[in-house]
């Protein structure tokens, strides 16, 4: 039964029903401790609207480029490199193909 | 000397089609190139079952005692140029429609599909 | 019957598949049976060979004779043509079977009658067939045919289309470099005829020597298939690819390019397991780190959601070429370790298997409700779709490995075992999930979240039972994966790993 439940790393084990055990105890803890905050919230009021800087912002939507946008900012030059990469030529998808296969023949040969 | 020739001979095939698919715009090409590196490919199939001085592998007509060519590549050489047809046509295929939605056929321009 | 299972899981959707558009003449409804028959029969057929691999050792089915031992003639030189299906081959029809019974019930509700239902379902079912035929092979050349099937199929799915312009260009690209990538494949086969006369995998292997052609040989066959596996930088075609067949069949795609990747471990563990050295092995490493960094990055560039998930797919691969390439770095010394980073990377086939499956069938399910993939245009769509979110949910974050979902369980093998091997494989492979779980918080986000939208196309309840037994294994694979890992994958990773001579003298006797 031991066996079923849990994996051999080498170095130890992944029991994912003890996780889940555990998991639940701190969502129970969790839970406690919210339910001991304040209750000022209400519904339909403007306290549901999301906060953006302060301002009003009409029909308010954050997108999926919304998310980690500091992080995709930050990586643009990479970014911008990689699609460069991507060109969508066929040549040079075959070219790397022949790269590929130069770099392979090299190795197993020498 | 002459019986290494197909072999120099594929090599020279499957080393143009190589360079036709890096070096060529056109689509069509580029199935030609596909092409040469499979006649490349079968050519050298075939000239490996080949037996100095071999007759057909037809064993009922065969006087005994000849040697005769392998049949195996034979078999598989023709396979291979099924699938060959198989594979051009539907390249080709996919080259007439890439056609009549861009009205080209330089692979610079059919990039729609990148980054 | 049950003696001829594994030649009948290759045949039957094969001949199926081409009586598929006849019995469509008759009626629409006798199709749809018949193809559901095809899939089910190809699951009892696999279910059955995997039972019986697991339990009894290697299957060796011959064609064209009663008994195994006929076909070695005087001198050990097999004659006749066979299907070898060890552990591994086993597990990889497992995950095969699994996926079409998933794809093709939601294929007959998602794809419309006057799109030319009949021929995708053909297509799907030649390819089904093209993959149980890698899986279960052991001949050279009929491991080409069945690749070139898959690829003709595989091409033709993403090529469906034609009243798109992307599909076709994708479809061109994917045709042109699987061509080139089989007949290297043929070309490598040739070398090895023309040096020992035979094409039977085991026997070949027998005899390697590890001369120069040998080698060359093995050069083509690697570039081929890490080509066909979509390993960087040869995966240019798979986004278009995945992003551009229709979603529910991109299913098939995956595993389409699973095995390959199988094809690739088989032609190094077993043909030429007598004669490798580790440098190989680094390569197979190096391209896969490059593959899960580049293809985790540029997910992050993407605003196309099928687009994304074709990426995130490409960057699972990179964890699979990982795991087993330490297994394949560590192969002459044989550390406990590298058993478990191959454990790790096998594992992730069948997990991976099941995650981007799902995604790409809450893919799907999006485009049916909303017309558009473009996660730019989408949102709010959680409030109308709630089933299709949580899946969606639920897949991210096995795809990103979190804890206690499927993809967690493989991947803290592939850690673990790649750590010992070095750490920086590690670290790199734990930033990549990182960075997935961001990159799939941003789908999420972007499609299923924000102020309600209308939503009047009802999903087809086929597409919702689907994913449903997708999310159920994914939920039952991350809870007890010691169960799956003891019954499938540790023996198949021992198949590959230490179990060339069981293949070799299972084959050939003696």
């Amino acid at each position: 039964m031991t066996e079923a439940i849990k994996i051999e790393t080498g170095q130890g084990y992944w029991a994912p029903l003890i996780f889940v055990v555990a998991l639940l105890g701190v969502l129970i803890l969790a839970v406690l401790i919210w339910s001991r905050g304040r209750r000022e919230y209400k519904r339909g009021t403007e306290q549901e609207l999301p906060f953006l800087s302060g301002e009003k912002v009409e029909n308010p939507r954050v997108g999926a480029l919304h998310l980690y946008w500091g992080l995709a900012e930050a990586l643009r030059p990479l970014l911008e490199r990689l699609r460069g990469w991507h060109s969508g030529n066929i040549n040079e998808y075959a070219g790397w193909f022949l790269v590929i296969l130069a770099v392979v023949v090299l190795l197993v040969l020498a | 000397m002459i019986g290494n020739l197909p072999f120099v001979v594929c090599v020279i095939l499957v080393a143009l089609g190589l360079w036709t698919l890096v070096a060529k715009r056109n689509l069509i090409k580029l199935v030609i190139g596909i092409g040469l590196i499979e006649s490349g490919v079968n050519l050298f199939l075939v000239s490996l079952g080949y037996v100095h001085g071999g007759i057909p592998p037809i064993y009922t007509y065969a006087p005994s005692g000849a040697p005769m060519v392998l049949p195996t590549p034979q078999a598989l050489t023709l396979t291979s140029i099924v699938i060959g047809v198989a594979t051009t046509a539907l390249m080709l295929a996919f080259a007439v429609v890439i056609y009549r939605h861009k009205g080209t056929l330089d692979a610079r321009k059919i990039r729609d599909l990148r980054g | 019957m049950s003696a001829h299972a594994p030649i009948l899981a290759i045949a039957v959707p094969l001949l199926g598949g081409f009586a598929t558009p006849l019995l469509a003449k008759l009626h629409k409804r006798i199709r749809d049976l018949w193809v559901l028959l095809i899939v089910l029969f190809v699951g009892v057929a696999v279910g059955y060979v995997a039972v019986h691999v697991f339990t009894q050792g290697i299957w060796v089915y011959v064609l064209g004779a009663r008994h195994p031992q006929e076909t070695v003639v005087s001198g050990g030189f097999p004659i006749r043509i066979m299907l070898v299906v060890d552990a591994m081959g086993a597990f990889m029809g497992v995950i095969t079977a699994l996926m079409a019974l998933v794809a093709f019930p939601a294929a007959l509700k998602y794809l419309p009658e006057e799109e030319g239902k009949t021929l995708a379902l053909t297509l799907g079912s030649l390819l089904l067939a093209g993959i149980m035929g890698m899986a279960y092979t052991g001949d050279l050349f009929n491991f080409f045919v069945f690749l070139e099937v898959t690829s003709i199929a595989a091409c033709a799915l993403i090529g469906f289309r034609t009243w798109t312009s992307r599909a076709p260009e994708a479809a061109f690209k994917t045709m042109l470099l699987f061509s080139v990538s089989g007949l290297l494949f043929l070309l490598a086969v040739a070398f090895l005829y023309g040096e020992y006369g035979a094409l039977n995998l085991a026997y070949v292997s027998v005899l390697l020597r590890g001369s120069a052609v040998d080698r060359l040989a093995l050069a083509l066959f690697l570039g081929a298939l890490l080509m066909k596996a979509a390993a960087a930088p040869v995966h240019f075609w798979a986004p278009d690819a995945y992003g551009e067949a229709p979603a529910v069949k991109a299913l098939l795609l995956v595993v389409n390019t699973q095995v390959s990747l199988y094809g690739l471990w088989r032609v190094l563990f077993t043909l030429y397991g007598g004669i490798l050295d580790t440098t190989v092995g680094w390569l197979v490493v190096a391209m896969g780190l490059l593959t899960m960094v580049v293809a985790a990055f540029m997910a992050l560039a993407q605003t196309d959601l099928g687009r994304l998930v074709a990426y995130g797919a490409v960057s699972q691969i990179g964890y699979m070429l990982l795991g087993v390439g330490v297994g394949l770095v560590t192969m002459s010394g044989r550390p406990d370790y590298g058993l478990v980073a191959m454990k790790g990377g096998i594992f992730h086939m069948l997990n991976d298997a099941l995650t981007v499956g799902l995604l790409f069938l809450c893919v799907a399910a999006v485009e049916l409700v909303k017309g558009t993939r473009d996660l730019r245009e989408l949102g709010g769509l959680g409030h109308g779709l709630p089933e299709v979110a949580l899946f969606f949910l639920v897949a991210s974050l096995a795809l990103a490995g979190i804890p206690p979902l499927n993809g967690f369980a493989s991947k803290i093998l592939i850690y673990e075992g790649s750590f010992r091997a070095s750490p920086i494989l590690a670290a790199v492979a734990v930033l990549t999930s990182i960075l997935l779980l961001a990159v799939f918080a941003r789908a999420f986000q972007g499609a299923f979240l924000g102020p309600r939208v209308n939503v009047e196309v009802r999903v087809p309840w086929p597409i919702l039972v689907s994913m449903g037994v997708l999310a159920v294994g994914i939920l039952i694979l991350g809870l007890v994966p010691g169960f799956f890992v003891e019954a499938m994958v540790t023996p198949a990773a021992k198949a590959l790993w230490l179990g060339r001579s069981l293949y070799l003298s299972a084959v050939l006797g003696g």
